[in-house]
């Protein structure tokens, strides 16, 4: 099958990098890379762009104002009262409320979002390719766009302890 | 530099004395007005330095000699904050002669609010600050000449104490010289305000002299990583700010009892109006809204100039803060800016000469190489 990945493990991060690096040089498309724990030089190497945070503003700011317009309905419009004779539109006191519900919102939102787009949720079964994935071993995954071949001999020259083809 | 900071000096000088012949009450408040402002710089750098040792922080190992010299004023700052004696009365309304006869409130403050009583603690505060700060310095200076550990530790000790010092009783000395301006209002978060915004600003003058530093050819360990660090710190500091700026206030807006709302009735309804506002917006709303992406704050050039605001933004700060009080209408002509363009010279050449007088990366530092690998 056409579709089958390149995976790659390692057990020395060091090693992985290394191979990162080069891959990255060559322009390699790498797909993931799953391991026991995180590492900011590899974290570097393979995060592409992510577009949560420009959905978190999105929220945050579609928030703030919806929660205007409801501060401003309730205490103006629909239910005026006079508070110790301040006047019946008065910032101040919602700047306290805007900014918790923004919050709230916002961080609320951008748990769905992410939850979504990666397709997890609770209750969802581990997906784990491999058992030593959780104790001592880095897997790399790469397609097979470029010449599989050479990426074989790569990886191996850079130190992986295997090389195989698996379908993800 | 040297020609610089003494023509700024002189110039200082100069409007001291045009003041001084012009109007005196108008040049006290001035002289206030820079004293508190460097001192709360020092004090925040300070007070940032200790932070380091009580959190075990090693990223800011290779920095952390620029907090130091910017500590180095203090002593100085002590010495013209101590010649205030002589305008007391100009500045507090509580210092004028036979006050008490016919102010009832402050007659009632008077055991806390006289003369000799605001000088001994003005002199405590400084013993408080010097004597720790000085113990600090001595145990950094000790640890370049020998690569015992235990130098690390006597510094990490003082400045667990420095932290303790530094945030009582710094707090107490805003309230004393900068509350008791208005001496029938008072907020019982105003010193801890004052204290948390030094930090703040102290953040502010560290990435200023960094980066001017390093425009020199120095410190180029100093790599993108540590200033993200510091664009962190600012960001999360500008959120401080606006938290407690807003807390005084709206407290103060909400319960409306004349003698609290006094304070704010020049400033926010006012002709203070405008500054007002500038303030909220140099100090809170610009340096927010910008640093709020994280990839803003590796950028030395807008660091630059979010730090440049913050500092404009600190004079402001501290302008209104004393102003309306001490002198009454707002002014600013060739007194104000002579005044702070003296203190900023005699400031920089404090701290440049103390940055000189010690490597500029510490050595033997038990945190030196994490802080030299530093990346994120």
């Amino acid at each position: 099958m056409a579709s089958k990945n390149i995976v790659a493990k390692f057990t020395d991060e060091e090693k992985l990098s290394k191979a990162l690096t080069r891959l990255n040089d060559k322009k390699v498309n790498i797909l993931d890379v799953y391991g026991p724990f995180a590492t900011h030089d590899i974290l570097k190497k393979v995060t592409r762009e992510s577009r949560l945070p420009y959905m978190a503003i999105l929220y945050g700011i579609t928030a703030i104002i919806l929660m205007f317009a409801f501060l401003y309905y309730t205490t103006v419009i629909d239910y005026p009262i006079s508070y110790g004779g301040k006047p019946i539109f008065s910032f101040p006191p919602m700047v306290v409320l805007l900014f918790l519900i923004t919050i709230l919102l916002t961080t609320i939102l951008s748990t769905l979002t992410f939850h979504g787009r990666s397709l997890i949720f609770p209750g969802k079964p581990a997906d784990i390719m491999d058992e030593s994935v959780t104790d001592d071993a880095f897997f790399l995954v790469l397609d097979q766009n470029y010449n599989p071949e050479e990426i074989k001999v790569w990886l191996q020259e850079d130190g992986a302890d295997e090389v195989t083809e698996k379908e993800i | 530099m040297n020609i610089v900071f003494s023509v700024l000096i002189l110039i200082g000088i100069a409007a001291v004395i045009t003041g001084f012949l012009t109007d005196e009450k108008r040049t006290w408040a001035n002289i206030l007005l820079n004293n508190y402002y460097f001192i709360s710089l020092s004090m925040g750098a300070l007070l940032f330095y200790s932070l380091q040792f009580i959190t075990n922080s090693g990223w800011s190992a290779v920095l952390q000699r620029v907090p130091q010299a910017l500590g180095g004023f203090l002593p100085v700052g002590a010495v013209l904050m101590l010649l205030m004696f002589f305008g007391l009365p100009q500045v507090y309304e509580w210092a004028h002669h036979g006050i008490t006869e016919t102010d009832k409130l402050i007659a009632h403050k008077s055991p806390f609010l006289n003369v000799p009583f605001f000088m001994i603690r003005m002199v405590v505060y400084f013993v408080l600050f010097l004597s720790v700060g000085f113990m600090l310095r001595k145990y950094a200076k000790l640890q370049d000449k020998n690569s015992d550990l235990k130098y690390y530790e006597r510094s990490r000790y003082y400045a667990q104490v420095y932290i303790f010092v530094g945030a009582i009783f710094f707090s107490f000395a805003s309230k004393d010289w900068i509350m008791t301006i208005d001496s029938h209002w008072y907020s019982t978060m105003f010193g801890f305000r004052n204290m948390i915004y030094s930090m703040y600003y102290g953040t502010a003058a560290i990435i200023l002299v960094i980066l001017f530093v390093r425009s020199q050819g120095y410190l180029k360990e100093i790599k993108e990583a540590h200033f993200h660090d510091l664009g962190r710190y600012l960001f999360r500091f500008s959120i401080v700010w606006g938290y407690l700026w807003f807390m005084q206030f709206l407290i103060i807006w909400y319960a409306n009892i004349p003698e609290l709302t006094v304070y704010y009735q020049p400033r926010f309804l006012g002709e203070w109006q405008i500054i007002f506002y500038a303030e909220l917006f140099l100090n809170f709303v610009i340096p927010f809204i910008v640093m709020m992406s994280d990839d803003v704050g590796k950028k030395p050039k807008v660091l630059l100039t979010i730090s440049i605001m913050l500092l404009i933004g600190l004079w402001l700060n501290i302008y209104m803060q004393i102003m309306p009080g001490a002198y009454g209408p707002m002014i600013f002509g060739f007194t104000e800016l002579g005044i702070f363009l003296g203190y900023a010279g005699l400031f920089m050449g404090i701290v440049f000469f103390a940055l000189s007088k010690v490597p500029l990366i510490p050595k033997n530092h038990p945190y030196l190489e994490e802080s030299l690998h530093h990346h994120i």
